[in-house]
């Protein structure tokens, strides 16, 4: 943007500079390295001019100017330390330290307080004021004046400065109003709204961002001054998003998660799970000791004795049965190096293809080259989402999926005005933001594609250089209409969002869990590939088929999966001399095999799929099958409780490694903390045991780095979308009359996975199972909150209390599975699309 | 001289009935403008009548829509302010009781002249009976078409709407108002973006007072020349004027611009209550700085109150007797500002915390050496380097208090004790 007409040149303190239109004096101020004290300015939010700090002074305004509000001007002539400014700065200090309590020592801002630091530097104080400091004390019989605004927040409103950082930010960044100004003058607050908690996914960058020590956090607070906590660079272990962490740690505990701002993933902002998932390292019950199995009973045990007896059953069984017999599934929140060398343990050594990272899909493909992979592999840029003017989320709950791409696709709709269509067969916290929140009937989606795709032809909006001719024969349904009946869809909002497609200039399209975890994943991509061609997407704009964990993208990358690339496959076979001819099995039809006891042993790192896989029953009977199951992991899991052999694996707080995000982006963190309690990372777990069996697959991690390079290096089929039109035919589901309530099982707001329910902080948004319904149906039901609710399926049934939701307003259920009193996955079945229930009150 | 036009039907009280609003001629203009005007053509007639502002600032009205850009995609919207908190004035009240057509048919011709199809009118929390007429009257109008779809079949649409307050001064302030419409808590807002350009909803906003579109439709009947020949050069037509304070006649007066402040007060208000002396005249609302006797034949114009020192903001006329303490006087106003800080900037809200502070334990005697020059320094810093005027209207009063009545605030800092109410021992 910076061409000569929009450029501007002004002077300050006496040099010149030429900055983009739009800028502020207080930015170019600072691109020239003069220093301005600011307390209500932030990068990322529009500027109140509120503080007051930032004055300086320009020619020809008679009143001192707030820089971070005021536009450079050309001709612009601007002093920042003229005695006005220095006095009017003064003035505003003296003005904010007179009702301030000054209590550094034991403020948990000391030291990183923007008010502590600019009093330092103009040598004010407070002794002009001779009243006493108004106190805000809710409690009067309290000695603190502190308030609990949510399950990690506490306000001390005698310390808050008024910036409005926090108000701003929840709403202009998050979206959220739960967090409000009261009161005026010098009387004003800031508080949680009336009857309300903040607690949104985003609350932790709310203390983050206060400049004083007005709002802090439980985790922090109290525990550590912050000068003598160090700083380690890492990087988030859970989503896929991967957002860049500061660790602060002192001797071998952690003590806080802070955003290290990257502006092309998260701008500085982190999610709640990022914030205190890190708490999961110092957890109290984290596994201390290998255990094996005596008897019918899980006894401690070493490392030395536990790896042995792995080393030696496994090979037991790879000699007289076959490597195909032992099965790996390894969590995607562990590192390359983990990841890789477990790949290459089975490969090389057991000479099994049997490895998967995706344990809590349904029916995964059984070949390399399907459509859903090669979608999956395209190009998507966090930072790419602003330059789109349309955004289309297709089956995602956008905010538990992916919390910081769902910023970057709120900032482009708030602050750029692009529209957002939202398609899902539920509501979801987008609809706010939403020109139109598209709710399908659950189990429709390829109808309405289809129906978006015809509308696309028929107001000949489609990409001018695909032949459409054949696409009536190919699709069913094939008109507008007939999709409209299906989906209950009304034929005007599928040809509104047709057309808002067809006009678009750049698109974004993100695909999320509703399609990768269904049975019917391949139809359904094939359905948005289509879509993709006829609404000429990959031509204008890009699509995130995103994947979900911190290094889901990295799995793929290394083909940690049953079927790699024949790019891949050919590497690996350049790299280790050798490649295992047999057909491998997909983490689904590993449990399969071992139902029907053709598979003896399964190697399990970190995940936990008797919890997560989609069908509880068929999960546990499989593993309950083999004859030998190894599982490492942080915590005991339903998992590990069937395990032959136990091991404690270390999280990702406590060794160096890389992670590969969403977008592809390859990053690096540090080890912030040694393996705890006896842990050993999995790569280190994995390399004992080849040590063990004699055949050692690396010497060093280096080794591991410099092979997993070159195969990084392996680039993905070239022209990974299919450019051909596929068919896509919706066969209506034969939904039972008793059981016709669509069920979905998704990650808590505050959870994600089996780990973070062991981390204090976000245990305290939530740590008891709940299932969600619309206000409607709790009415219908004549359930109240808290109410206990009957969820029956074909093969199971679960009793929780109901939430009614804010949200929701169809016919569905909503329960999250983080809590380990709910085997959700009891009520689910592999095979069909969607899972269906039907509900009713307990009576008591 | 008094000059009734915006009072020409004031005490008709079938004025508010629009049957009897039309037959006085009500609703012609209106007619006449989307019968037989562009747009433009408006905003030059409503230019060279002079008309300024009545809200307190005084800019030229046509110019103010003159900004609205032409090319913006945006909907423009059309805010009456009527949230009329300045204290001393009251004179939209009398204008929203008594002839609320003249307020919605001027409403109509600014909104037609910057391309607005939405009206509201922004009424301070407190006035119900107002608010109630304000409905009725857009009601009524609805009723015979000159509100709503294609008015007097000229193709022109336009809604129109009354918001309530919740009863702060501060939204009266253009930016909070505009907040306070959307939903938003009435804090100011950093200017520019002027609402010209982003006001409500970040769309091209105008933002005029009640007094000022009641204006237009006589503007717009009799001509820009008519209007323009009353009143001084710079200060043109009349201006409604609420008299309060130790006067005998209280009471809201229409006077051509450039009346002599002495008109106002002795012929019209009847002059100083029995047994009082003139001792300071507040001419434009509590905002405004002081005038002294010697200065009561200062006409009423803008310009000539500016050059008396003061301000003509509001029209609120205050007299102030002999009998008055003006540290009193200016503990009550500190009060009201303090309370009324919206609370966004440091200077204000923190300093008028602290002002009134220090102005209240003078005036009760409890004052410090030292004290007034912490005030006259808390003042320095308060003015002109806030968000918005309300920290300057805080400290205006007071900086010139402190500049014409020092004496007494001295007095009860030395003495303990009031210097004009002798009779009064602080314990
Ligand atoms: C603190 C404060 C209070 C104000 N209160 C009012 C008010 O009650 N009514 C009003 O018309 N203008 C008020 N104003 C002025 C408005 O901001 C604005 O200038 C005016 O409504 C513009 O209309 P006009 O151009 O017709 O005068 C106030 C200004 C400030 C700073
Ligand atoms: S709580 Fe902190 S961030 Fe919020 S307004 Fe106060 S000082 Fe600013
Ligand atoms: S869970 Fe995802 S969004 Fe949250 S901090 Fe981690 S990487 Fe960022
Ligand atoms: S000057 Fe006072 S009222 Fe105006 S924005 Fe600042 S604090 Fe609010
Ligand atoms: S940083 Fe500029 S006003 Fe606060």
């Amino acid at each position: 943007m910076a061409d000569g007409g929009n450029n501007i040149t002004l002077t300050i303190d006496g040099r010149e500079i030429t900055v983009p239109k739009g800028t502020t004096v207080l930015e170019a101020a600072k691109k020239m390295g003069i220093e301005i004290p600011t307390f209500c300015w932030h990068p990322k939010l529009k500027p109140v001019g509120a503080c007051r700090i930032c004055y300086v002074e320009i020619e020809k305004m008679p009143k001192l100017q707030v820089s971070c509000a005021t536009e450079c001007m050309p001709g612009m002539v601007v002093h920042t330390d003229t005695e006005k400014v220095k006095q009017g700065r003064k003035a505003i200090l003296e003005f904010i330290l007179i009702n301030h309590p000054l209590d550094c020592p034991t403020c948990d801002k000391g030291g990183e307080c923007d008010l502590q630091d600019n009093t330092f530097a103009h040598g004010i104080d407070d002794s002009r004021f001779d009243f006493n400091k108004y106190r805000f004390i809710k409690d009067r019989k309290s000695t603190f004046d502190d308030v609990r605004l949510g399950p990690e927040i506490i306000r001390n409103q005698n310390r808050c400065i008024l910036c409005y950082k926090c108000v701003r930010a929840n709403k202009e960044i998050f979206g959220e109003y739960d967090l409000g100004v009261f009161q005026r003058g010098n009387l004003t607050e800031i508080d949680a709204a009336p009857g309300q908690q903040v607690d949104s996914l985003y609350s932790g960058n709310l203390p983050e961002i206060c400049p004083v020590g007005a709002l802090t956090n439980t985790d922090w607070r109290y525990k550590v001054r912050v000068w003598k906590a160090q700083q380690v660079k890492s990087i988030c272990g859970y989503c896929a998003d991967g957002c860049n962490l500061t660790l602060w740690k002192r001797r071998d505990k952690i003590f806080r998660s802070s955003s290290r701002r990257n502006d092309e993933i998260d701008e500085g902002w982190i999610c709640d799970i990022g914030r205190y998932g890190y708490q999961i390292a110092n957890a109290e019950n984290r596994l201390t000791t290998p255990l094996i199995k005596k008897g019918n009973k899980q006894v401690t045990s070493t490392w030395d004795e536990a790896i042995g007896l792995i080393a030696r059953k496994f090979k037991e069984i790879k000699d007289k049965k076959g490597g195909v017999c032992i099965g790996g599934m390894i969590s995607p929140t562990l590192d390359l190096a983990s990841l890789y060398a477990f790949s290459k343990y089975f490969r090389t050594v057991l000479h099994s293809n049997n490895v998967d990272f995706r344990n809590d899909y349904k029916m995964l493909a059984e070949k390399y080259g399907d459509t859903f992979g090669k979608m999956a592999s395209l190009e998507f840029k966090i930072a790419d989402i602003e330059k789109s003017d349309l955004i289309l989320v297709i089956g995602s709950n956008l905010i538990k999926e992916h919390p910081i791409v769902n910023l970057r696709v709120r900032k482009t709709v708030t602050k750029f005005g692009a529209s957002l269509y939202t398609l899902n067969p539920f509501a979801t916290k987008s609809g706010d933001i939403s020109t139109d929140e598209i709710i399908f009937n659950a189990g429709t989606l390829e109808a309405l594609i289809n129906g978006i795709c015809v509308s696309l032809i028929s107001q000949k909006l489609n990409a001018s250089d695909v032949d459409v001719s054949n696409f009536g024969s190919m699709a069913n349904p094939n008109t507008v209409s007939s999709a409209s009946k299906i989906t209950g869809i009304s034929e005007e909002r599928i040809n509104a969002l047709a057309m808002a497609l067809g006009k678009a200039k750049n698109i974004t399209l993100i695909v999320g869990e509703y399609i990768k975890a269904s049975p019917l994943r391949e139809l359904l991509s094939i359905a948005l590939n289509n879509l993709t061609i006829i609404a000429g997407i990959n031509k204008k704009g890009q699509i995130g088929f995103l994947y979900k964990s911190a290094n889901s993208k990295g799995a793929e990358k290394l083909g940690v999966i049953p079927y790699p690339s024949p790019n891949l496959i050919g590497k690996m076979k350049e790299i280790w001399k050798y490649y295992p001819d047999s057909n491998g099995l997909a983490a689904d039809r590993m449990i399969r095999a071992a139902k029907k006891e053709e598979m003896d042993a399964m190697f399990v790192i970190g995940a936990n799929p008797i919890w997560a896989y989609p069908d509880g029953q068929f999960a546990k009977d499989g593993i309950e099958k083999l004859d030998f199951l190894v599982v490492a992991d942080l915590f005991e899991s339903e998992t590990t409780e069937k395990a032959d052999v136990v091991l404690p694996l270390s999280s990702w707080a406590e060794y160096a490694g890389d992670f590969i995000n969403l977008e592809g982006r390859l990053q690096h963190f540090s080890a912030a903390i040694k393996p705890q309690n006896g842990s050993l990372p999995a790569f280190d777990i994995i390399g004992r045991i080849t040590v063990e069996m004699d055949k050692p697959i690396f010497e060093s991690v280096e080794q591991l780095n410099n092979e997993i390079k070159l195969l990084l290096a392996v680039l993905p089929e070239k022209a990974a979308q299919s450019l051909k039109l596929g068919e896509v035919k919706y066969s209506e589901e034969k939904i039972s009359p008793d059981f016709s309530i669509p069920l979905f099982v998704t990650d808590d707001l505050h959870h994600y996975g089996h780990h973070t329910k062991e981390a204090k902080s976000l245990a305290a948004f939530g740590s008891e199972p709940y299932a969600e319904i619309s206000p409607a149906m709790a009415e219908k039901l004549q359930l109240e909150n808290t109410e206990m609710l009957r969820i029956e399926s074909e093969v199971g049934k679960i009793i929780l209390p109901v939430r009614i939701s804010e949200i929701l307003d169809n016919n569905v259920v909503v329960i999250s599975r983080n809590f380990a009193t709910t085997p959700v996955n009891i009520l689910q079945m592999r095979k069909k699309r969607i899972d269906r229930v039907k509900l009713s009150k307990v009576e008591d | 001289m008094e000059k009734k036009i915006l009072f020409k039907y004031i005490d008709d009280p079938n004025q508010v009935d629009i049957d009897t609003y039309i037959s006085h001629g009500g609703y012609k203009a209106l007619e006449k403008v989307l019968k037989s005007m562009q747009p433009a053509q408006v905003i030059d007639e409503v230019k060279k009548s002079g008309l300024r502002g009545r809200g307190g600032a005084g800019f030229p009205a046509g110019m103010k829509w003159s900004f609205i850009p032409k090319d913006s995609p945006k909907p423009r919207y059309l805010v009456c302010n009527a949230d009329e908190s300045e204290p001393g004035t009251c004179k939209d009240r009398v204008l929203m009781e008594r002839d609320p057509h003249g307020i919605v048919e001027g409403m109509a011709i600014a909104a037609f002249a910057i391309g607005s199809h939405q009206a509201y009118i922004y009424i301070r929390g407190e006035f119900v009976y107002p608010a109630r007429m304000m409905e009725q009257a857009i009601a009524s109008a609805y009723g015979k078409g000159m509100l709503g779809k294609n008015i007097f079949g000229s193709g022109y649409d336009l809604d129109m709407a009354v918001h309530t307050g919740g009863g702060a001064y501060i939204c009266g302030e253009e930016t909070a108002l505009l907040n306070s419409l959307e939903g938003e808590r009435g804090m100011s807002r950093i200017r520019p973006p002027f609402p010209a350009i982003e006001g409500l909803y970040a769309c091209p906003t105008v933002v005029n007072n009640v007094e000022t579109l009641a204006s237009v439709p006589l503007i717009i009947n009799n001509g820009a020349e008519w209007y323009a020949s009353m009143g001084t050069e710079k200060s043109k037509g009349s201006k409604i004027f609420s008299l309060s304070g130790h006067v005998k006649r209280p009471g809201n007066y229409e006077l051509e611009m450039g009346t002599p402040l002495s008109y106002l007060i002795n012929d019209l208000g009847g002059g100083m209550l029995d047994g009082y002396q003139l001792k300071a005249i507040i001419p434009g609302g509590s905002s405004t700085p002081f005038l002294l006797p010697n200065q009561i034949d200062t006409p009423l114009d803008y310009e000539s109150i500016a050059a008396a020192g003061s301000m003509l903001g509001s029209g609120a006329v205050i007299v102030i007797g002999d009998k008055t303490c003006m540290v009193w006087v200016i503990d009550r106003l500190i009060h009201f500002y303090k309370h009324e800080s919206c609370g966004k900037c440091t200077p204000c809200r923190e300093g008028t915390g602290w002002l009134l502070q220090l102005i209240s334990r003078i005036e009760h005697g409890e004052g410090k050496p030292g004290d007034l020059e912490k005030i006259d320094s808390i003042c320095d810093n308060i003015f002109g380097r806030t968000i918005c005027p309300l920290g300057d209207a805080a400290v205006m009063p007071i900086q010139s208090a402190l500049k014409l009545f020092r004496d007494e605030f001295q007095y009860h800092i030395d003495h303990k004790k009031c210097l004009v109410k002798s009779e009064f021992e602080f314990k």
